[in-house]
C-alpha cells in the first residue's frame, strides 16, 4: 500500500467522502473484471460493483491499516460477486425462470472485441474464443479460484483468506479446474504451436 | 505404480506452479522421467496454463461506462445519508421475513409441511427466531409508522394505533371559557403522564421550541355550545384526537421528531352535523392546504366527511 493510497484510507476513515473518488478510479477495473467474471454478466457486474464500493465506503472503519487494501477490496468484490450469483441462482430456482445462459452475453462481447482486433489472426481470435468459454463453462466455485490464481495472480493463502476456505482447499480446486479445462481445450492444444 | 501416480497426480498442479518443497518437487521430477503417463498430465497442464495465460481475454469495459458508473456511484453515497438504528433493524427485519416466506415456500413443496421439516430440521429453530425477530420488531414500527405520504415525509399517526390520547375529566366545570391549551407545566422534557391540571386555562407558548414533551388542551363546556370533539395537530400530522368531551384535557406525546413552535400546530373543534357554512368552507380551506391532515382525519374519525363540520381553527394568537 503507497502512501497516497494510505493518506486516503485514513481520510475516508474520517468521514471524507470525496477519498472514495480516487481509490474507485484506481480499483474499478480490477472490481469490474472480477465481477463480470464470476457474474458472467456486464448488469449484474454493475450491481456487484456499486455494493462492492459502498460497502467499502462503509466498512472503511473495518480495514486493519496493517493489511493490504487490495486483498481487502478483493474479499469484497468475490464475496460480492458470489453471493450476488447464489441469490441469482436461488431466485431461478423459485422462479423456474427460463432465462438463457447469461455466459452468451458476454461471449457475444468479447466476440465483437476479438472483430475488432485488427491485430488478432482469425485462428488465434477462434482460440482465445474457445478458451474464454472453457473458463466460463466452469463451475463457480472453480472458475472463481481460476480466475484469482491465473489471471490475478494471487496466491493459494490469499485466495484461501478471500474465499474463508484452506489452502488445501484452494489446490484442489484449483487442481480440478485445470483438469477440466485441458479436457475441454485439449483439441486446441496442437493447434496453439506450443 | 498406480499408487504413486496417484500421489503424483495430486502434486502436478503445485508441480508446474513451481510451489512444491525442493524435496517433492525432486521427487514429481524424478517420477515424470520413468512414468510417460504422467509426463503427458504435466505436459498437458502446461499447455492448458499457457493456453490460459496467452489466449484468455480479460473482459473490460468502455470509459463511457466507467465514468458513468463514479457519477452513479457518487449520488448513491451522496443520497445515503446515515440510516437511524430503528431503520435498519426494520430492513434486516423485513429482509429475514422474505427471506423465510421465499425458504418455506421452496422447501413446502406444494403444502407438504412434513418435507419442509425433515428437510430442513436442523434449520428450523433459526427460521422461528427470524419470524420472532422479524414480528418483534417489525411490528411496533409498522404500527408507529404509518407511511402516509405527505410532501415527502413519513406521517406519523400515534393517536390511531396507541393509546396516546385520554380524556381526564374535570369535576369542575364553573369557567365558560371555551377552550384552553398550554404546555406540560412539569418539565420541558417528560415521559410522564400529564396530570390534568385546573389551575390555568391559559394557552402558552414560549419562544423556545419545544420537544419531548407533552401539549395539553384543557377542554371546558360553552354554556351556549353543543359539545365538541376535539382534534389537535401539529402541520398535517394529527396528533391527538378527543371525541364528545363534555369537558376535560386532550394531550398527546411529542417525540424528538416534533417540534412545537409556534404556528405550526393546528387545533380544530369538530362537532355534529350542520353547525354552519362558515365553518364548513374553513374546514374545507383547511384540508386543501394540508392534504395529509384530512386524510389522516378521515383515517382516523372512520366518519364520512361530510358528516363532519367546523365550528374554528384557532390559531395560537386567537387563542
Amino acid at each position: 500500500m503507497d502512501r497516497t493510497e494510505a493518506l486516503l484510507i485514513a481520510d475516508l476513515c474520517e468521514g471524507d467522502e470525496t477519498a472514495l473518488a480516487p481509490l474507485v478510479e484506481r480499483y474499478k477495473r480490477m472490481v469490474y473484471r472480477l465481477a463480470v467474471q464470476i457474474t458472467k454478466n456486464h448488469a449484474d457486474a454493475d450491481d456487484v460493483m456499486q455494493e462492492t464500493f459502498i460497502k467499502v465506503y462503509r466498512s472503511i472503519h473495518t480495514f486493519r491499516r496493517d493489511a493490504a487494501f487490495e486483498t481487502w477490496l478483493y474479499r469484497i468484490a468475490v464475496n460480492e460477486a458470489l453471493n450476488f450469483v447464489r441469490r441469482r441462482e436461488r431466485h431461478r430456482e423459485t422462479t423456474i425462470e427460463t432465462t438463457p445462459e447469461t455466459a452468451y452475453e458476454v461471449s457475444t462481447r468479447y466476440r465483437v472485441q476479438l472483430a475488432n482486433d485488427p491485430h488478432a489472426q482469425a485462428e488465434k481470435a477462434e482460440l482465445r474464443q474457445y478458451v474464454t468459454e472453457a473458463v466460463n463453462s466452469l463451475s463457480l466455485k472453480h472458475r472463481t479460484v481460476v480466475i484469482l490464481h491465473e489471471f490475478e495472480g494471487l496466491t493459494h493463502a490469499e485466495i484461501a483468506s478471500i474465499l474463508n476456505c484452506s489452502e488445501g482447499t484452494v489446490r484442489s480446486r484449483l487442481h480440478y479446474a485445470r483438469k477440466k479445462l485441458r479436457t475441454l481445450l485439449k483439441p486446441y492444444m496442437e493447434a496453439s504451436a506450443i | 505404480m498406480r499408487t504413486k501416480c496417484h500421489k503424483i497426480e495430486r502434486l502436478v498442479s503445485d508441480y508446474i506452479d513451481g510451489t512444491l518443497s525442493e524435496r517433492q518437487t525432486a521427487a514429481v521430477a524424478a517420477h515424470i522421467r520413468s512414468c510417460q503417463s504422467c509426463q503427458r498430465e504435466v505436459t498437458d497442464l502446461k499447455k492448458t496454463r499457457h493456453l490460459l495465460k496467452n489466449f484468455y481475454v480479460e473482459p473490460d469495459a468502455s470509459d463511457a461506462y466507467y465514468t458513468q458508473f463514479t457519477t452513479q456511484l457518487q449520488q448513491r453515497i451522496e443520497h445515503s445519508a446515515p440510516t437511524a438504528l430503528h431503520q435498519r433493524f426494520a430492513a434486516v427485519a423485513t429482509r429475514l421475513g422474505w427471506q423465510l416466506l421465499t425458504q418455506m415456500y421452496r422447501y413446502t413443496d406444494h403444502f407438504r409441511p412434513s418435507r419442509f421439516i425433515s428437510i430442513r430440521r436442523h434449520a428450523l429453530p433459526y427460521y422461528v427466531l427470524a419470524l420472532a425477530m422479524t414480528l418483534l420488531i417489525a411490528a411496533p414500527l409498522l404500527l408507529t409508522q404509518v407511511s402516509l405520504h405527505n410532501t415527502g415525509e413519513y406521517v406519523r399517526l400515534p393517536s390511531a394505533l396507541q393509546p396516546a390520547v385520554t380524556l381526564a375529566t374535570e369535576q369542575d366545570q364553573t369557567a365558560a371559557h371555551p377552550i384552553g391549551i398550554r404546555r406540560n407545566m412539569n418539565s420541558e422534557r417528560t415521559t410522564e403522564t400529564p396530570a390534568v391540571d385546573s389551575g390555568s386555562d391559559v394557552w402558552k407558548f414560549t419562544d423556545e421550541p419545544m420537544v419531548d414533551g407533552y401539549i395539553f388542551a384543557k377542554l371546558r363546556k360553552n354554556s351556549s355550545d353543543a359539545v365538541p370533539n376535539v382534534a389537535l395537530g401539529i402541520d398535517s400530522e394529527l396528533l391527538a384526537y378527543a371525541e364528545s368531551p363534555t369537558q376535560g384535557a386532550i394531550w398527546a406525546r411529542l417525540t424528538s421528531r416534533d417540534v412545537l413552535t409556534e404556528g405550526r400546530y393546528t387545533l380544530l373543534l369538530l362537532r355534529g352535523i350542520n353547525t354552519g357554512q362558515h365553518a364548513l368552507q374553513q374546514y374545507e380551506r383547511k384540508r386543501s392546504e394540508s392534504k395529509g391532515f384530512s386524510q389522516i382525519s378521515e383515517k382516523l374519525l372512520d366518519v364520512p366527511l361530510e358528516m363532519l363540520s367546523v365550528a374554528a381553527v384557532y390559531d395560537p394568537i386567537e387563542l
